[in-house]
């Protein structure tokens, strides 16, 4: 199934992907050759549209589904190696637990599954019903509980074996804004352990509050990877808000003042010594750099005009935006269609690759 | 405690936890007491059956004939283990477990299970095992009240009652297997369940095609045999004849003119006017014996690679009754037997009932046991393999 490098406990990698594909029923394909790497004491987010394959990556990974190709460790272990899956957590999305059980029995029974001792399970039941707050349902049946509940205590089974590597299908799913809150705290907290969590989720504003790296997932591709500050590179830009005086427009005093930089009177439009481009978006001029040393100039020709600057910040692109880009076709602007189907490989995804 | 016996006890408790919660479960059980309480309500003594205070007048039942731990025996082998166990409480016990598995595939329910160190296929015959312990708490529950009931009315304790544990879960395994099997095909319990009837269904039917084939062989031999005798006698009575005849000098038929070929093929059938007759009908039940023993053949090739349900639960009749025990409730007895033999088949022979029984004894446990078992583990390893293979 898998051929594995023998990437050695201690590289840093705690997932490390070459290839991996899946394709169902000998036409769809899933998974098109995943590269990916996770770095370990990060945390690591998965993202994509509907039908991306993340849940398909996921479960390969916890070797729930088989792929038709892979070749990767998890945690220093060929992909598959059963004994790893010990230091492994994981909360699957939709997931069902037995109703007969309780929240206890729940996070007990799959510590013993992940062949966590008896003592050692009893305390730490104990210790992440109380970090997940359901220490006083802990003794309830789990029919009984609402869905932000089942996912708290999702959450503590994934984490009763005290995991090296834990995966997280839509954590915060059906939890309230308070819940989410404490979630991305016990997040923080396990990064803060040198744990690597890996999570895979649609709320693009949490993942970027929390994750370390991202990867964006298109149509069974990895289309985009690495730090927020790496995936934004070169698309950084300062934003200059001015007042306007005495009826003059913002937008004609940055003309007035950058007569060298926009040309003439109706500029918009210009590039600096350095080859970066300014432009003017409305009443706000955009130069499109990160580094505030070369922006300096334009603040002094904006003083020295007496021109009155309200603000000026370093805009970032969000991670929806990124993810947008990565979801919208280059040549026709439309979104890409959910799923991988069988419909043939975007190269162009596969190409803009990313940082790795 | 290694990593796999912490996994495997997690399971077991989890199966405990599954069978508490399925009300089922305990109607199931509390339906055992009440046959076990309707059966300990039965005496005997020396006019008859008792049950409670009311007596019933018996002459045939009575303990001049029977002892009270012989009655209790009889009645624990042919009425509580063949009709409740192998039937009201299998049914329930199919109810009950065929969700087992399709439960366990479920969406949201499989992945966390898979996800942890323990390999598909040992998980796989964990989860089958524990669907076994519902039938096993259930026979053994039932067995241990019966073996308490016998011990106390019938002032006999018979440790070999508890034989019923095995067998009836044995018997409960070929059936549990195929619902397993459909199970993770069909993903619904309902289609397992109702698919496994109907399998059910079809064993019954095969064993009673092969039980009815078998009879009609051993009455098609026996009566190919009585018309070859038949033509023996008449053959030798032709010979006497024509014997008399040349010794009182009298010409034979041979000699008084040409034997019309058209009614006569030697000089016997002339002498005996019911010999071509009998010849005809020898030639007749040889051919219709052969063909019978042909189906029954076939029949038994079939059945060898079926599961034997019936045979199986048989066995404790076998292993718990003593033929003097037998002998006792006219088991033994050859009216009775054919009495029986001719309401089930319509032949009241009494040659062709011991043949047959004799062609069912000559069918050993080991027989019995191990096709069945085999069916059982190749429907287990196509089971396996769909569990192991299948993407989640």
């Amino acid at each position: 199934m898998t051929q594995a490098r023998q990437n050695e406990p201690g590289s840093g990698l705690a997932i490390d992907l070459s290839n991996v594909e899946k394709v169902y029923a000998g036409r769809i394909r899933a998974l098109r050759g995943i590269d990916m790497r996770v770095h370990s004491g990060e945390v690591f987010g998965l993202l994509g549209p509907n039908g991306a394959g993340k849940s398909t990556l996921v479960k390969i990974l916890l070797t729930v589904i088989r792929p038709t190709r892979a070749t990767g460790t998890v945690l220093g272990r060929p992909i598959g190696h059963k004994p790893t899956l010990s230091r492994v957590g994981y909360l699957p999305e939709h997931h069902r637990f037995p109703d007969y059980l309780t929240g206890a029995q729940v996070v007990d029974f799959y510590g013993a599954m992940s062949g966590t001792p008896r003592p050692q399970r009893r305390r730490r039941t104990a210790e992440l019903l109380a970090l997940v707050d359901m220490s006083p349902w802990a003794n309830k049946r789990v029919r009984s509980y609402s869905k932000g509940m089942r996912q708290r205590i999702g959450i503590a089974q994934a984490l009763v074996n005290d995991p090296d590597l834990i995966v997280l299908d839509e954590p915060t799913d059906g939890v309230d804004p308070v819940g989410r809150r404490d979630i991305r705290g016990i997040l923080q907290r396990l990064r803060d352990q040198g744990k690597t969590v890996f999570l895979n989720s649609h709320l693009l504003s949490e993942l970027e509050m929390i994750c370390d790296r991202v990867a964006i997932l298109v149509q069974g591709l990895v289309a985009q990877q690495g730090t927020l500050d790496e995936l934004t590179h070169g698309r950084q830009y300062f934003e200059f808000d001015v007042a306007g005086a005495d009826g003059v427009r913002p937008a004609d005093l940055f003309r007035r003042a950058l007569p060298g930089l926009l040309g003439d009177a109706n500029g918009s439009r210009g590039t600096l010594a350095t080859g970066e481009v300014v432009e003017l978006a409305g009443d706000t001029l955009r130069a499109a750099v990160a580094d505030p040393a070369k922006v300096q100039g334009i603040i002094d020709a904006l003083r020295a005009q007496g021109v009155t600057i309200r603000t000026i910040r370093l805009v970032r692109p969000s991670l929806e935006d990124l993810f947008m880009q990565a979801v919208t076709d280059p040549t026709t602007g439309e979104t890409l269609a959910t799923g991988a189907a069988n419909s043939p490989p975007r190269r162009q995804a596969a190409r803009a690759g990313g940082v790795k | 405690m290694t990593t796999a016996a912490i996994q495997s006890l997690a399971l077991l408790t989890d199966a405990y936890r599954e069978l508490n919660s399925k009300k089922l479960f305990w109607v199931t059980l509390l339906l055992s007491g009440m046959a076990v309480a309707a059966f300990a309500a039965f005496g005997i003594n020396q006019k008859g059956i008792t049950f409670l205070w009311f007596q019933f007048d018996t002459p045939v039942l009575t303990t001049d004939r029977i002892a009270p731990e012989k009655f209790y025996k009889f009645a624990f082998a042919n009425v509580g283990i063949p009709i409740w166990l192998t039937w009201a409480a299998t049914i329930l016990a199919l109810v009950s477990t065929a969700s087992i598995f399709p439960e366990f595939i479920a969406g949201g329910a499989i992945e966390l299970t898979l996800s942890k160190p323990i390999s598909r296929l040992r998980l796989f015959f964990t989860k089958y095992l524990t669907g076994l312990l519902f039938v096993a708490l259930q026979v053994f529950a039932f067995s241990l009240a019966c073996f308490i009931v016998i011990g106390v009315r019938g002032s006999s304790w018979e440790p070999r009652l508890f034989l019923a544990v095995p067998i009836v879960l044995v018997f409960f395994s070929y059936l549990y297997c195929t619902c397993v099997l459909l199970g993770l095909r069909t993903r619904s319990t309902i289609a397992s369940l109702l698919l496994t009837m109907l399998v059910w269904i079809g064993l019954f039917g095969i064993n009673a095609a092969d039980e009815l084939f078998l009879l009609q062989r051993e009455t098609a031999t026996v009566n190919a045999e009585r018309a070859v005798k038949r033509v023996e006698a008449q053959e030798k009575a032709a010979n006497t004849a024509l014997s008399r005849l040349r010794e009182a000098g009298q010409p034979t038929p041979a000699e008084q003119g040409p034997l019309d070929a058209a009614r006569f093929a030697d000089e016997l059938e002339a002498a005996n006017p019911f010999l071509r007759q009998s010849r005809a009908d020898a030639t007749d039940s040889a051919r219709t014996a052969d063909r019978w023993r042909s189906w029954s053949g076939w029949m038994f090739i079939a059945k060898s690679i079926l599961p034997k349900t019936g045979e199986t639960t048989a066995l404790l009749d076998r292993w718990l009754l003593s033929d003097e025990d037998k002998r006792l409730f006219g088991r033994e007895d050859e009216e009775a037997e054919d009495i029986e033999r001719t309401a089930r088949f319509g032949d009241p022979d009494p040659q062709v009932r011991r043949r047959f029984e004799a062609a069912v004894r000559a069918r050993s446990p080991m027989w019995v046991l191990g096709t069945s078992l085999g069916f059982e583990a190749v429907i287990l390893a196509i089971a396996a393999w769909i569990f192991c293979r299948r993407d989640f």
